[in-house]
C-alpha cells in the first residue's frame, strides 16, 4: 500500500504554504527590525492617563460614586437598622447579616458589606483631583475635593471609629496607614471642610467647573452652605459627648464665613444625566423600584415598611403615607424586621404595602418614587433644616428651632409631593406642633428621612435612642444592637496590627467615640 | 468532523496494490540522523523464519513475497516494520535510534537543538508518545500529570474545555499567575499548547531548571516543555486511525445533609429555598404555589436515598478520531495528521469540538535543510457560565431534579414564573437560558532554514508564528418576569485576536580539538506579540431569541470598546559548551534581553549560568563495561534568569469609565484600582541543582536524583494592600522567595522476557517553599484566604478561627452562647501540597497490556467558600449535629471576670439558622488537608496478534484498549468538599462554588496501521 502521488501533495502544500503564509511574514519582520524604536510600544493605546484627562472629566465620576455610595449601601444599611425597612415571608433570607448583627458575616470579605472599601476608593478619586488641582492651581475643584473627602471621612468614622487619615490615600508610601482616633479624625474633617470652602471662595471667575459640576453646576456659595451643612452634622453628632466650647467656636467659625447653610429648596442633589438606559438609570430606581425592563426589582417584591414606622405616620394622620406607600385593600401593613418564621399571611408579599411609585400612582411621582432620571440625594434640605433646628435647640445658633422645625416638614412634604395646604392641620395636631423637646424634632427628622438618608435614623439612634424603633427579633440578645461595624478582613489581612492595636471591635460591644 | 468524512479522506489516500510473486528484495539499512550506513541489523520476515543480516555497507538481499512484513531489528534502535516492495530496485531503510537507553538519550535542548543527555547539566526527563497519551486525555498537558517528578499539574474544573494550571519545581513568583513554564513546540516558543493534538507528540522533554531553557531567557525562568511534534521516517509509509470514546461522570459533590428541608424556624415552607424546615417525615407536602391549572404540585418531603443533586449533570461524552499519514523519501519527509474530537459535557447542552490539522515536513536541498510545519485548529465550545450547580448546593435534598427539565411548559413548576421559590432559579433554565459560546481558529507554524556552510559551522534561522482567533458571545435569554424572576436580556460579542511573531539567527559551531569537543552557539531573537479584542455589548435586548447588540434598547453596554496591547523583546545569547573524552563537560551560557513594557532605563539585563556534568563510568576504567552500572553520571548547575512580569502599560494608572457614564456629553473617568509603580524592574531568579542519574543492570534500573534550590528576588506582583492606602492592590518589586527541592525517580523494568514485561516507575518530590522577604511587613494578602507570610511557605492558608482557652477549648459567650472569635487569623498551613508522588506500573503478557499512573499529594491545606454558603441554606451536614436544638458547644469554656477559664456546662448555644450562619463564617470550619492519593489513569490494552491479521494485507496492526481516569480517590477523612486537585482563579487550595465539580471518566480506545 502506498500513498498516491505523496511527494506531489508535499510540494504543492509546501509551496503555497511559502507563499501564502510566510513570504509576508518575513518582511514584516524585517521592517520591524528596521525601525529604531521597536521597543517603545508601552504607551496605553486604550485608555487615558491623568495627564492627559481634565479635571472636567474626573469630577464628575467622583460626585456619581459618593452618591451612589449614599443612596446606595449607607441608605439600605441605614434603613434596615433605622427602623425603617423590614422583608416578606418571601424575603425571608435577604440581610440575613444585617438581621442577625453577625459582624463577621459583615466584615467578611467575600460576602460581607464592604462600606471601608467603597469609600476609600472614592476617597481616593478626591484625592488624586485635589493633587492635580493643586498643581493646576484650580481652587474650585481643589476646594471641592476636600469638601467631600471630609464628608466622607466622616461618614468612615461613624461606622469604624478610629481609622487611617493623615497616612490615608498615599498607595505605598504609607502601605500601612496608621489609625487615628476617631475624635481626631472628626476634627481634622472639619478644618479640611473649612479649607474647602476658603479654596473655592478663593477660585477666580472663571475657573469655576460648569456643568461638570453634576452637584452645583459651580455655584461657590451652594457648595459653601453644603460644606457648611456638613459641618454642622458633624457638631451635632458630637452633642453627647464634646465641650460646648469646641462646638461654639466651630459654630462661630461657620457664621464668620457667612454662607450659612443648605436652606429651602438647596438639596445637595447629583443630577448626571440619568437615561432610561440599562446601567444609566437613578440607582435608587433601579434597585428598588423597577429595572430598565419596567420590571419591579426583587428588592421592590421583598423590602417593606416595618409595622413601628407605618404606625407612626398613622398616629400623626401623617400625609406622606400616601404618597410614600400601597395600601393593601385600603390598609397600609408593615413587617417585623428580622422576624425568623415565615408567615405568609401576615407578613407576606401580597398582604404588606410596597413603595408607591408612578406605576401605583396613575403616573403622578410618588414619595420617594418619582421617575427612573430623578436626581439623586446627597444631603436634603429637610435634613438641613432639622440639623438647624437641633442645632437651635441646644441654643448652638440663634434662629428659632420652631421655624426650623416647621420648615423642614414643609420641606420634606414638597419633596414627598405632598400638598402644601395639608401641612397646616398636619402641624395643628399636638403629636406633631414643635413643643421644645428634641424627641419632636427627631421623630420628625427620622419621618423625612425615611428611604432618603436613612443611614442619619441609626446615627441619631445611637447618639440619643431615639426614635425608640423595635430591635431585631433574631438579634443575638434582647438587649443587643449594632453599635458600628467590625473592621474588614480586607484590612485585617493587609494591616492587622493597627487593626488590632484599636481593641475590641465587636458590632453590638464597642462603640463610635461621640455615641452614648 | 465525522468518521465517515474520515473514512472518505482514507479511501482517497489509498490504493492498493497486489503481488502475488516471490522476488529478490535488496536494502540498504542506514542511520536515521547521520545517514551512515548500518552494518548488523537483522531482517526477518515476519511470521517466517526467514532472515538476514546486513552487512558492512549496510546492504542485505533476500527473498520474499512484495507485501510481507519485513522486521527489522537493531541493538539501540528502534525496531521497525515495512512492507517488502514489489521489484528488486533498492530499497533504503532508516533506522531510528532508542532513546531509552539513557547514556544515548537525545534531549531537546533549548531552541529545539538535540543535545545528548549526558552533556545537561540539569533535570531533564522525557515523556514519550505512548505514555503520555496512557490516559488518551485530549489536553496534553493532563496526559503529564504525576509522570514527571517536580511536576504539578492541577486542572481548574470539569466543564467542556477545562483550563489546566502547570507548575515546574515549585511557585518562583508570588505573581499567581506567572509560574507557568514556556511551552515551545519544535523549537518556537508558544503561548499556549492545550488544543495541541496529543497524538501529534512524539515526545515531551521536561526541561525543569531555568538553566536548561537558560536560552529562552525570562520565558524558561519556570522551566520548560519542550515538544516534538511526529515526523516522517524515510522509506516507511504509514498510516494511523484510532477512535478513543469515553464517557464522563459527575462525582465528589460536596457533602450535604438530608435530614431536614424547605421552610425556616423549623416551619414547612413550599417556597423556601433554604433547608431550616422540619425533619423530613415522608408526608406529601405542597411544592411551590399553585399552578395556572389549578393543581397544586406535591413533593415527597423526605431524605432521597440517592444524591438528587447528581439530577443536574448527564453523562458526558468524548469522542476522538485520529487520522495520520507519514513517510518519506531521501531528501523529504512529511507527517500529516486530522483529528477531531467532540465532548458532550457533563452539564447539560455543554459541548465543544476540536478539528485540527497538522503537517509537518522537511527537506534538504544540498547544504540547505529546511524544515516547517503548519497547524491548523478550530475550537468551538458551547457552554453555561457558572451558576446552575451553585443552586443545588443550597436546595434541599429532597428536591427531584428530573421533574425540572422542561421550563418551557407554561404550566409547569420547571417554568421560571412558577419555579417553586424565586430566591434561586430553577438550575435548568440557568443552563438553557444563559450560554457562553466560543470559536477559536489557531494557526501556528514554523519556517526553519538551515545551512551547513562548513561541517562544523551552520546557520539556522527559525521564524515561528502563532496566531488565534477568538470569537465569542455571552448571553442572557430575555425572559420577562417580576422580581427575581426577570431576565433582561444581554448579549456580548468579543472578537479577539492575537499575533505571535518569535524569530531566532543562531550561529552554530562544533569542533573536535583533539579529546575536547567544542560547541559555540550564538544567537539573537525578537518577539513580537499584537493583541486586538474589541468587545461590543447590550444589556437590554428587544427579543428574547435575538442576540446581537444593534437589536437592543437604549445605550450600549458600558464594557463596549476596543482594546489593543503590544508586547516587544529583543533579546541576544550565547552558549559554550566543551567537552573531554565524552565524560566531563561545561556549559556557559549567557543572555542579555531588552522588553518593552519597563520604563526604557530599566528595560535591559543580562543574566548568566553554568552546568556542568560527569559521566563517571567512562571515565573511570574500573567501571568502564561494568555489568552492574552501565550509565553514571553526576550534574550541577547554577544559574541566573532575570523575568519580568508585568503586563503592557503597567507603569500608568489607567482610567476608566464606570458607573453609567458617560451621560450624553458628561463624562466621568475614575482611576484603576492597582497603585502604578513607573520604577519596576527586572525580577531574578537564582537557582543552584546537582544530581545524579545512574543506570543499573543492563539499563534495567534507572535512577536519578537531584537536589534544587531556587530563589527569586525582587518580584514584581500586585500586593494586595490595605484599602485606606485608595488602592487594592500596588505593583511591587518586592519579596523574596526560596525552593528546597528534593527530587527522586526511579524506572525499572522488573521483568522483560520475551512473552512477559514488567515495568514499574516512582517520581517523587518534595518542594519546601519558603517567603524570605516582603516589601514591607511579615504578610500580604494575595487573594481571599491566600497569603504569603514570612517564614511560611507560598501561599499560606490563614483562617478566622474561635478564641481559645489554655486547655485548647472554645471560648463561648456566656450572654448569647456563640463562641468567641480569636482576634488574629490562624495560620493552618501551606495551600500547596509539599509532597508529590507519582507511580506508573505497566505489565504486558504477550498482546495484552495493562498500565496504572497514581497520584498523590500531601501535606497540603484547602478552603473551599462552598461551605459558608451551605451554612447559611441549612445544607451543610454540620447544621443537623444537635437536631437543631439548643446543645452545649462540646470542649468548650466561659471565661470568668478575673481572666480565668472554666469548663462550659450550662451555656446553651442556639441551633438556630443564625447560630449556624455565624458558625459558617467561622473559617477554620470550612478549611482541610487536602491529601489525596488517586488512580489518575487506567489502561488495557490488546494489541490483535499478527496471526489474526495474517489474512490480508489492508490493516498492519490493531489495537483495542479499555481505559478510565480518576477511577477512584482517597481523600484526608475531613475532606468531603471535593477534588482537591481542583483550583480557583490561579489560587492553589482553594475550592469555588463556581467551578463545574469533578468527574471521572471511562471508554475505549481503537488503533488500527495501514
Amino acid at each position: 500500500m502506498q500513498l498516491v502521488s505523496s511527494s506531489n501533495f508535499t510540494t504543492t502544500l509546501m509551496k503555497s504554504f511559502n507563499k501564502l503564509f510566510f513570504s509576508p511574514i518575513i518582511l514584516i519582520a524585517l521592517l520591524s527590525f528596521g525601525c529604531n524604536g521597536f521597543l517603545d510600544v508601552n504607551d496605553n493605546p486604550n485608555a487615558p492617563v491623568s495627564e492627559n484627562l481634565k479635571l472636567s472629566a474626573t469630577f464628575p465620576a467622583a460626585l456619581v460614586a459618593s452618591v451612589n455610595q449614599e443612596t446606595g449601601q449607607l441608605n439600605q444599611l441605614g434603613a434596615l437598622w433605622g427602623g425603617y425597612w423590614g422583608t416578606t415571608s418571601e424575603g425571608i433570607n435577604l440581610f440575613f447579616n444585617q438581621k442577625t448583627y453577625n459582624g463577621p458575616g459583615l466584615r467578611d470579605v467575600r460576602d460581607g458589606f464592604p462600606v471601608w472599601e467603597t469609600t476609600y476608593t472614592t476617597l481616593l478619586y478626591y484625592r488624586l483631583i485635589r493633587n492635580q488641582a493643586a498643581q493646576e492651581g484650580a481652587l474650585f475643584y481643589e476646594g471641592a475635593a476636600k469638601i467631600m473627602q471630609g464628608f466622607h471621612f466622616l461618614r468612615l468614622v461613624d461606622f469604624y471609629d478610629n481609622i487611617p487619615f493623615d497616612e490615608a490615600l498615599q498607595g505605598t508610601t504609607h502601605a500601612t496607614p496608621a489609625y487615628e482616633s476617631g475624635e481626631m479624625v472628626y476634627k481634622k474633617a472639619v478644618d479640611l471642610i473649612s479649607e474647602g470652602i476658603e479654596d473655592m471662595k478663593n477660585a477666580p471667575a472663571g475657573t469655576l467647573a460648569g456643568q461638570d459640576d453634576v452637584l452645583f453646576a459651580g455655584n461657590v456659595t451652594l457648595w459653601a452652605k453644603f460644606g457648611n451643612t456638613v459641618k454642622l452634622r458633624a457638631l451635632v453628632r458630637q452633642s453627647e459627648v464634646s465641650p460646648l466650647a469646641y462646638i461654639q467656636e466651630e459654630i462661630k467659625k461657620i457664621n464668620i464665613e457667612g454662607s450659612g447653610f443648605l436652606m429651602l429648596g438647596q438639596s445637595a442633589m447629583v443630577q448626571p444625566g440619568y437615561l432610561n438606559s440599562a446601567g444609566k438609570l437613578n440607582p435608587f430606581w433601579e434597585n428598588y423600584y423597577r429595572n430598565v425592563q419596567n420590571a419591579v426589582t426583587g428588592n421592590y417584591q421583598d423590602i417593606r415598611p416595618t409595622q413601628f414606622l407605618l404606625e407612626q405616620y398613622q398616629l400623626r394622620n401623617d400625609p406622606r403615607l400616601n404618597q410614600l406607600y400601597v395600601p393593601v385593600k385600603g390598609e397600609f401593613r408593615g413587617v417585623l424586621f428580622g422576624d425568623p418564621e415565615v408567615n405568609h399571611s401576615l407578613y407576606g408579599r401580597n398582604v404588606t404595602s410596597p413603595m408607591k411609585g408612578p406605576a401605583e400612582n396613575n403616573g403622578q411621582a410618588g414619595a420617594l418614587l418619582k421617575s427612573s432620571t430623578q436626581a439623586s440625594v446627597l444631603l436634603s434640605s429637610f435634613e438641613s433644616l432639622f440639623l438647624q433646628a437641633e442645632a437651635a435647640q441646644r441654643g448652638w445658633i440663634s434662629d428659632a428651632p420652631k421655624s426650623l422645625y416647621e420648615a423642614a416638614i414643609q420641606e420634606s412634604f414638597s419633596y414627598m409631593n405632598v400638598e402644601k395646604f395639608l401641612f397646616t392641620a398636619y402641624n395643628s395636631q399636638e403629636s406633631v406642633a414643635y413643643d421644645g423637646s428634641l424627641a419632636k424634632i427627631i421623630t420628625q427628622k427620622w419621618l423625612s428621612l425615611n428611604s432618603i438618608s436613612s443611614i442619619e435614623a441609626w446615627n441619631d439612634y445611637r447618639r440619643l435612642g431615639l426614635p425608640n424603633f423595635p430591635n431585631s427579633l433574631q438579634s443575638p440578645n434582647p438587649t443587643a444592637h449594632p453599635l458600628r461595624l467590625m473592621y474588614p478582613e480586607t484590612e485585617r489581612m493587609t494591616n492587622l496590627d493597627e487593626v488590632l492595636k484599636q481593641g475590641n471591635d465587636n458590632i453590638t460591644e464597642s462603640r463610635i467615640w461621640w455615641a452614648k | 468532523m465525522k468518521i465517515k468524512h474520515l473514512l472518505a479522506l482514507l479511501l482517497l489516500g489509498l490504493s492498493v496494490k497486489l503481488y502475488a510473486q516471490k522476488t529478490h528484495i535488496n536494502g540498504l539499512i542506514k542511520e536515521n540522523t547521520t545517514g551512515l550506513p548500518l552494518p548488523g541489523a537483522t531482517v526477518q520476515v515476519k511470521g517466517t523464519p526467514i532472515t538476514s543480516v546486513s552487512d558492512k555497507n549496510g546492504l542485505f538481499r533476500m527473498y520474499a513475497e512484495p507485501g510481507q512484513t519485513l522486521e527489522i531489528k537493531f541493538l539501540g534502535f528502534v525496531t521497525q516494520d515495512i512492507i517488502a516492495p514489489g521489484d528488486e530496485a533498492l530499497f533504503e531503510i532508516y533506522m531510528k535510534e532508542d532513546t531509552r537507553i539513557l547514556s544515548e538519550i537525545v534531549v531537546t535542548g533549548a531552541l529545539g537543538i538535540q543535545r545528548a543527555a549526558k552533556e545537561i547539566g540539569g533535570g531533564t526527563q522525557v515523556v514519550s508518545n505512548e505514555y503520555l497519551n496512557q490516559g488518551k486525555t485530549i489536553n496534553p498537558l493532563t496526559g503529564l500529570a504525576s509522570k514527571v517528578a517536580g511536576l504539578r499539574i492541577n486542572m481548574y474544573d470539569s466543564k467542556v474545555d477545562p483550563q489546566i494550571q502547570i507548575v515546574i519545581r515549585g511557585t518562583r513568583s508570588l505573581n499567581r499567575s506567572e509560574n507557568a513554564p514556556i511551552y515551545v513546540v519544535d523549537g518556537v516558543p508558544v503561548p499556549d499548547i492545550s488544543r495541541l493534538n496529543p497524538n501529534d507528540i512524539e515526545s515531551i522533554t521536561v526541561l525543569k531548571g531555568a538553566n536548561a531553557a537558560a536560552l529562552y531567557g525570562s520565558e524558561g525562568v519556570n522551566g520548560a516543555l519542550m515538544i516534538t511534534t511526529k515526523t516522517g521516517s524515510r522509506g516507511t509509509e504509514r498510516i494511523q486511525f484510532s477512535n478513543t470514546t469515553t464517557f464522563s461522570k459527575a462525582f465528589l459533590l460536596p457533602k450535604a445533609q438530608k435530614e431536614f428541608g424547605q421552610g425556616q424556624n423549623g416551619i414547612y415552607d413550599p417556597i423556601q429555598s433554604e433547608s431550616w424546615g422540619p425533619r423530613f417525615d415522608g408526608s406529601l407536602r405542597d411544592f411551590g404555589r399553585l399552578l395556572p391549572d389549578g393543581t397544586q404540585p406535591q413533593l415527597l418531603y423526605a431524605a432521597p436515598s440517592e444524591d438528587n443533586r447528581l439530577g443536574i449533570f448527564q453523562t458526558g461524552v468524548n469522542i476522538q478520531n485520529d487520522l495520520s499519514f507519514s513517510g518519506g523519501d531521501e531528501s523529504s519527509t512529511y507527517f500529516v495528521s486530522i483529528q477531531d474530537v467532540s465532548i458532550k459535557g457533563i452539564l447539560p447542552g455543554d459541548e465543544s469540538q476540536r478539528t485540527g490539522a497538522r503537517f509537518n515536513g522537511s527537506k534538504k536541498f544540498g547544504k540547505l535543510k529546511t524544515s516547517y510545519n503548519i497547524n491548523y485548529i478550530r475550537f468551538k465550545k458551547d457552554m453555561a457560565p457558572d451558576g446552575p450547580w451553585l443552586a443545588a448546593y443550597t436546595s434541599p435534598a429532597n428536591i427531584d431534579y428530573s421533574s425540572l427539565k422542561d421550563w418551557l411548559d407554561p404550566n409547569s413548576i420547571a417554568n421560571p414564573n412558577l419555579y417553586f421559590t424565586d430566591q434561586v432559579k430553577n438550575p435548568f433554565f440557568l443552563l438553557d437560558n444563559n450560554r457562553q459560546s466560543n470559536k477559536q481558529q489557531t494557526l501556528n507554524g514554523k519556517i526553519e532554514l538551515e545551512y551547513e556552510i562548513t561541517p562544523w559551522f551552520s546557520a539556522l534561522y527559525r521564524l515561528g508564528m502563532y496566531s488565534s482567533f477568538d470569537e465569542s458571545q455571552n448571553r442572557s435569554g430575555k425572559f420577562e418576569a417580576a422580581g427575581r424572576r426577570n431576565v433582561v436580556g444581554s448579549v456580548t460579542d468579543i472578537n479577539d485576536n492575537f499575533q505571535r511573531l518569535n524569530g531566532d539567527f543562531i550561529l552554530n559551531f562544533n569542533k573536535q580539538i583533539g579529546r575536547f569537543s567544542t560547541s559555540l552557539i550564538l544567537g539573537q531573537n525578537f518577539r513580537s506579540d499584537n493583541r486586538k479584542t474589541v468587545t461590543v455589548g447590550a444589556s437590554n435586548l428587544l427579543l428574547p431569541d435575538l442576540f446581537n447588540p444593534a437589536s437592543r434598547i437604549g445605550e450600549l453596554s458600558s464594557g463596549s470598546g476596543s482594546s489593543l496591547t503590544e508586547y516587544r523583546s529583543l533579546a541576544v545569547y550565547g552558549e559554550f559548551t566543551t567537552g573531554y573524552n565524552d565524560y566531563l563537560f561545561l556549559t556557559l551560557t549567557g543572555r542579555k534581553d531588552w522588553v518593552s513594557v519597563l520604563a526604557p532605563s530599566n528595560r535591559s539585563y543580562f543574566y548568566p549560568g553554568v552546568s556542568t556534568s560527569f559521566v563517571f563510568n567512562d571515565a573511570i576504567p574500573a567501571l568502564k563495561d561494568s555489568r552492574v552500572l552501565t550509565f553514571g553520571k553526576i550534574f550541577a548547575s547554577w544559574n541566573k534568569t532575570g523575568n519580568v512580569t508585568l503586563q503592557p502599560y503597567s507603569l500608568n494608572n489607567a482610567y476608566s469609565q464606570s458607573n453609567g457614564f458617560p451621560f450624553g456629553n458628561t463624562v466621568g473617568f475614575s482611576p484603576g484600582s492597582a497603585y502604578p509603580n513607573p520604577s519596576i524592574q527586572p525580577e531574578f531568579v537564582t537557582s543552584f541543582e546537582i544530581g545524579t542519574q545512574l543506570s543499573l543492570f543492563d539499563n534495567r534500573l534507572h535512577f536519578e536524583g537531584s537536589y534544587v534550590y531556587s530563589d527569586s528576588e525582587g518580584q514584581i506582583f500586585n500586593a494586595t494592600t490595605s484599602r485606606a492606602t485608595g488602592y487594592s492592590t500596588a505593583i511591587v518589586n518586592a519579596g523574596r522567595l526560596t525552593n528546597n527541592i528534593i527530587e527522586l525517580s526511579i524506572n525499572a523494568d522488573v521483568l522483560h522476557t520475551k512473552d512477559q514485561k514488567l515495568n514499574l516507575g516512582l517520581n517523587y518530590s518534595h518542594i519546601k517553599n519558603q517567603v524570605k522577604e516582603l516589601y514591607e511587613g511579615t504578610s500580604y494578602n494575595i487573594f481571599r484566604q491566600s497569603y504569603a507570610n514570612v517564614g511560611q511557605a507560598y501561599p499560606s492558608l490563614m483562617v478566622s478561627d474561635y478564641k481559645r482557652d489554655p486547655e485548647g477549648r472554645i471560648v463561648i459567650n456566656p450572654s448569647t452562647g456563640y463562641p468567641v472569635l480569636a482576634d488574629a487569623e490562624t495560620h493552618l498551613g501551606s495551600m500547596v501540597p509539599p509532597f508529590q508522588l507519582g507511580f506508573s506500573s505497566f505489565y504486558q503478557y504477550k498482546s495484552v497490556s495493562i498500565g496504572a499512573q497514581f497520584d498523590s499529594r500531601w501535606g497540603g491545606w484547602l478552603y473551599s467558600e462552598i461551605i459558608p454558603r451551605q451554612y447559611t441554606a441549612g445544607t451543610h451536614p454540620n447544621t443537623v449535629a444537635y437536631d437543631r436544638q439548643p446543645f452545649i458547644y462540646p470542649n468548650s469554656s466561659i471565661e470568668l471576670e478575673d481572666g480565668r477559664f472554666v469548663e462550659n456546662r450550662d451555656v446553651f448555644s442556639p441551633g438556630d439558622k443564625a447560630f449556624w450562619d455565624f458558625e459558617g463564617k467561622v473559617q477554620s470550619n470550612t478549611a482541610v488537608q487536602s491529601d489525596f492519593f488517586k488512580l489518575r489513569e487506567l489502561n488495557l490494552t490488546f494489541n490483535l496478534p499478527p496471526s489474526l491479521l495474517s489474512g490480508q494485507k489492508i490493516i498492519k496492526t490493531a489495537s483495542l484498549s479499555l481505559i478510565g481516569t480518576n477511577l477512584f480517590i482517597i481523600r484526608h477523612k475531613d475532606n468531603d468538599h471535593g477534588d482537591p486537585e481542583y483550583l480557583y482563579n490561579s489560587t492553589d487550595g482553594y475550592v469555588s462554588f463556581r467551578q463545574v465539580p469533578p468527574y471521572r471518566t471511562y471508554g475505549f480506545n481503537i488503533n488500527v496501521g495501514f
